[in-house]
């Protein structure tokens, strides 16, 4: 798992149930926006995390476009927990390298 | 204070804003049942009294205009005093039993369907020939979606005294929702009208890019599969617009480029339905 990964994760983990729209996680993890859309579509294809668009209710009373909405699921918060947790316990050290292929997140141990 | 209004005879129907509906009628359907009609215009008119749309007429005019559009297309005497009864339930203390005693079962379920069909989940609408809405499987009358649909055709003809969000939110339904359901009925006229007032809107007050950062996100859109296009620049240009200085927007922007190879590859895989390999 890459580090930018971990970090979307663990800012994610902080309230799992929490709805977080993708600035925000720009924000909360200090990664730019071309590395937070990717990992958050690849967590969604695994179905870690679901995201769907804001309630009209509220992006019409506030006068904004309507955003969209990233959350953990169950599992995905489970599964998240459970890799921070390898990733810790492997003592390797996170790669770095945005540009390798994407390694399988759950394939840790 | 909550007596409706005593019975207007038929012969007082060339008065007031009715008279337009009740000349449409005589020349369409001749046979039509003017004085039911007067009568449910004179009772949503007393429940809607000193009430008023956005564009600050008189709420009433609403109803009226959308039984017009009913009229027009060959609507019968029941949806018409429906069509002209549609809100009072939603919107005054009128009540579904007192509508049942003044304009019997058929008008009364064909009410109560408009308003429970409002509160219906996008996805669950069907059509059904039962005369009324049954809300547990989803199922509509007809004649209850053809008096939605005159509905929010009017509702789309005056979308403009609106505020822009909420023109763009009811436009967005109206082409998810109601434009399929016109279909489904053969509406044609009703539409293509829906489609065109959405389609305008959404042009005008939806997600645009006219900024240099707008121009180059909607532009690295096009790496992506085609199909999930829409959502992202959708995505993008919403998170666009509420960064308070260019710079960040342009930054935002330019920060969006170098991950798209990565972004396309998953949404490739995805559209191809290979689901990754899990534990």
């Amino acid at each position: 798992m890459t580090l930018q990964t971990q970090l979307v994760l663990r800012a994610m983990l902080a309230d799992p149930a929490a709805e977080r729209y993708g600035l925000q996680l720009c924000a909360e993890t200090g990664l730019p926006s071309g590395t937070i859309y990717p990992i958050v579509a690849r967590l969604e294809q695994l179905g870690w995390v679901e995201s769907s668009w804001e309630d009209p209710s509220e992006h019409v009373a506030e006068g904004r476009p309507r955003r969209r909405y990233y959350r953990l699921t169950e599992e995905g918060a489970e599964q998240a927990r459970d890799a921070l947790a390898r990733v810790y316990r492997s003592r390797k050290q996170p790669r770095l390298s945005p540009g390798v292929a994407w390694p399988d997140v759950t394939g840790m141990s | 204070m909550n007596r409706p209004p005593p019975p207007s005879p038929p012969s007082a129907a060339d008065n007031g804003p009715v008279a337009g509906l009740l000349r449409l009628l005589a020349g369409t359907r001749p046979g039509a049942d003017a004085g039911s009609i007067k009568r449910a215009y004179d009772v949503a008119a007393y429940w809607h009294r000193g009430q008023q749309l956005k564009s600050g007429d008189a709420y009433i005019t609403h109803p009226l205009a959308v039984a017009t559009v009913l009229a027009e297309i060959g609507a019968d005497d029941q949806i018409l005093c429906a069509a002209l009864l549609h809100d009072t339930l939603e919107d005054t203390s009128y009540t579904l039993v007192a509508l049942r005693e003044e304009f019997g079962a058929e008008i009364a379920d064909l009410v109560a369907g408009v308003m429970a069909l409002d509160a219906a989940p996008d996805g669950e609408i069907a059509l059904s020939g039962t005369g009324s809405a049954n809300t547990a499987v989803g199922t509509y009358d007809s004649r209850i979606v053809v008096i939605k649909l005159a509905d929010r055709l009017h509702s789309m003809r005056t979308l403009r005294h609106l505020p822009p969000p909420a023109q763009v939110h009811a436009s967005r339904h109206t082409l998810r929702v109601l434009v399929p359901l016109a279909r489904r009925l053969r509406l044609e006229a009703i539409r293509s009208e829906l489609e065109n007032l959405a389609a305008g809107a959404l042009k005008r007050y939806g997600p645009r890019a006219t900024t240099v950062s707008g121009r180059l996100l909607a532009a690295t859109t096009a790496l992506l599969p085609t199909a999930t296009r829409a959502r992202w620049r959708e995505e993008w240009l919403g998170e666009l617009s509420v960064l308070p200085t260019r710079r960040e927007r342009i930054t935002f922007a330019a920060h969006i480029l170098p991950g798209m190879p990565r972004l396309a590859a998953t949404l490739h895989r995805l559209a191809h339905g290979k689901q990754a390999h899990r534990q």
